[in-house]
């Protein structure tokens, strides 16, 4: 019976799961929301990949590692995002990850070490939470934010660092009948500049990662005019971290084995 | 799982220290006694020479923190105009003083701090204790006397030393008229001796934590070092600090510490998170990680006093503690503990309401990694005010920077 390692990203909005195999292809992807009343369907999931998949070793990452039950080992997500994108990428790089809650500025090495890693403070601003709140605001569509922002050339950003201050901040915009694309663009400009006033080695190629950038493509192109550097999107972003918790899993089993072995 | 909480002993000596401690405190229901507020880094042994039983209004303060009822007193002392970023132990303690609860009453039946004869600050650690004692002058009516050091000093000159024993010699009239009781030099010696003797063997348990593995942790000094700052000066703290530090350097031959294996030695700059002192230090001992040194522990040593010179001795003894000292002199005197304890990690607690006691702010962790190759860490959190305190966030960065330690 071959064996298969499981990854569980448990983050803020969202849980991710990734299923490898014995030569780290990926067998099997899900996602599903973190707070959903019904835990029925992670049950499911779980369920479905145990009856599908021999899995030898789980190791689970993000806020709620420590929550989940069925796992051999828990890493952080930031150890995770550099495992799993050195993977695909094995270059030294600065990684950005900008989830539900935070935005995390990782230096990664080509062999997936974390040389260095900044996080924003307590608040939210410049994360997944932000956008939904300031987007709600301004009444524009999450889904059509980036397709809106293409459409600008709009070069103001939301000062306030605290999100409920900035959602009235874009109300003087409104009031000033701002187009809703120079909006949506708006939005995007405060997130990277946001980013900009964390520590990071501006010389290295960028690769962002994490739920914001799955659903809003149209911050690559911001994040290349800011930081004038290589940017990357992995494909399926929000995934990487999870993928990264599979490959620790197996090494986690691999390290077991020798240990009996010996 | 692979992650487990390991702590192969306790510290025997708490149970002595919870007694002192107590003793302590339950002494404070004796009105017959003279009773001074002092800083936790104000003149005690002069105080002591007169008598004085001595209040320490930080320490209420901690105990405020680690209780974890200073988040909901903080507020009483912003409505009364106290900015909520200043000092949390003076917000903390004077919403205490105004809401009227204390831990002191379900611990020792106190209904508050004791009612002072005198208060007696030095502004050697910071300008907020000066507001603090001030108010609870006013409030008590009370005399007040500061002791106002040069600030961030270099090194000690002569003149900062002339200086402040002056000022310490100022202070004898004032503890005469309060206390009913004349100066007598030699009770001075006598207590400075004491409080010499105390803090060269408190300096000593600190160093049993350069073996590996170490038989005291920072968060476990944080609650032994209870009586060298209440007590010092007294037979009692010098008693104690020999029972401990007997019991650790037996522990050190044995080759036991509070972690079977330390994956890595970590460094803690800056104060306590006081409300969560277990959490921390279970989180640190789940993943092997030993923090085995700190700015804020090694602040009562002082190896200046000298009771044959007891005026310019205590002048330099607290002139010259860390807090007070310019930046040069805190990355030397860093340094020389990274080397010392053998220390590959160090992590810096911003803490919100302490300016003076974080030590992130000008630049110092990048510098130190940039110099010595070991990681930085600067979490941010609080002494008292748990809002300023993330718990998800600042575990993931510890637990990130245990992984690169590791």
């Amino acid at each position: 019976m071959n064996n298969y390692y499981q990854g569980v990203d448990i983050g803020s909005s969202y849980t991710k799961l990734t299923v490898i195999d014995e030569d780290d292809r990926i067998c099997y992807q899900n996602i599903v929301k973190t707070l959903n009343r019904d835990k029925q369907e992670l049950a499911n999931i779980l369920t479905k990949i145990k009856s599908q998949f021999n899995i030898v070793s789980v190791c689970a990452t993000g806020y709620g590692r420590e929550h989940f039950k069925d796992s051999h080992i828990n890493k952080t997500e930031i150890y995770c995002a550099s495992v799993g994108v050195s993977a695909l990428y094995p270059e030294v790089k600065t990684i950005i990850d900008i989830g539900g809650e935070d935005i995390k500025v990782i230096k990664s090495d080509a062999d997936s070490k974390v040389d260095d890693f900044y996080m924003n403070t307590k608040c939210a601003a410049g994360t997944g939470t932000f956008i939904i709140e300031i987007a709600e605001r301004a009444e524009l569509p999450l889904s059509r934010l980036s397709e809106l922002a293409a459409k600008s050339d709009f070069d103001k950003e939301l000062n306030s660092f605290c999100t409920v201050f900035a959602k009235t901040e874009i109300m003087k915009w409104i009031f000033d009948e701002v187009p809703e694309h120079d909006l949506a663009r708006g939005i995007y400009i405060s997130i990277v500049n946001r980013i900009a006033k964390i520590r990071m080695d501006k010389t290295l190629p960028i690769f962002l990662i994490g739920g914001v950038i799955q659903y809003h493509p149209f911050l690559k192109t911001i994040v290349e005019e800011k930081f004038k550097q290589r940017v990357v999107v992995p494909e399926n972003p929000q995934m990487i971290n999870s993928f990264g918790a599979a490959l620790l899993a197996k090494k986690h089993a691999e390290s077991e084995m020798k240990v009996k072995t010996i | 799982m692979e992650q487990e909480i390991k702590k192969p002993y306790k510290i025997q000596s708490a149970k002595i220290m919870k007694e002192i401690m107590g003793n302590y405190f339950l002494g404070m229901k004796d009105t017959t006694k003279k009773m001074a507020w002092c800083t936790s880094v104000g003149p005690a042994e002069l105080l002591r020479s007169f008598g004085f039983e001595v209040h320490f209004p930080e320490n209420h303060g901690a105990l405020l923190g680690a209780t974890r009822t200073a988040t909901d007193l903080i507020p009483e002392a912003t409505k009364l105009g106290y900015s909520s970023e200043i000092c949390s132990y003076l917000t903390a303690d004077v919403g205490s003083y105004l809401k009227k609860q204390t831990p002191l009453t379900e611990h020792y039946g106190l209904e508050g701090p004791p009612k002072p004869d005198l208060i007696v600050y030095n502004t050697n650690q910071c300008r907020e204790v000066q507001d603090w004692f001030e108010y609870f002058a006013k409030e008590k009516n009370c005399p007040v006397f500061g002791i106002e050091p040069p600030r961030y000093v270099d090194e000690v000159s002569n003149e900062a030393i002339e200086n402040v024993a002056a000022q310490f010699k100022a202070l004898i009239p004032i503890c005469e008229k309060a206390s009913g009781q004349k100066f007598d030099i030699d009770k001075f010696r006598e207590t400075l001796r004491l409080s010499k003797e105390a803090t060269d063997l408190w300096k000593k348990v600190l160093w049993t934590a350069r073996v590996s593995p170490s038989p005291i942790s920072f968060f476990d000094a944080t609650i032994h070092m209870g009586p060298i700052v209440v007590l010092r000066g007294t037979q009692m703290a010098k008693d104690y600090y020999t029972t401990l530090l007997k019991e650790l350097e037996d522990n050190v031959t044995k080759g036991i510490g509070f972690l079977e294996v330390e994956k890595c030695r970590i460094y803690w700059d800056g104060m306590p998170i006081w409300g969560k002192l277990r959490p921390m230090s279970e989180l640190f001992a789940a993943n092997n990680a030993a923090v085995v040194a700190s700015t804020y522990c090694n602040s009562w040593v002082f190896d200046a006093f000298d009771p044959k010179d007891p005026f310019e001795s205590s002048a330099l003894a607290y002139t010259e503690i860390f807090i007070n000292r310019s930046e040069r002199a805190k990355e030397k005197i860093l340094k020389g503990l990274i080397k010392d304890f053998n220390i590959g990690g160090m992590i810096f607690h911003e803490a919100k309401t302490c300016f003076s006691n974080s030590n992130s702010r000008f630049g110092m962790p990048l510098r130190l990694k940039n110099e010595l190759g070991i990681e930085t860490l600067v979490i941010e959190g609080d002494l008292c005010d748990l809002r300023f305190y993330s718990e998800g966030q600042t575990t993931t960065k510890i637990e990130t920077f245990i992984e690169q330690l590791s």
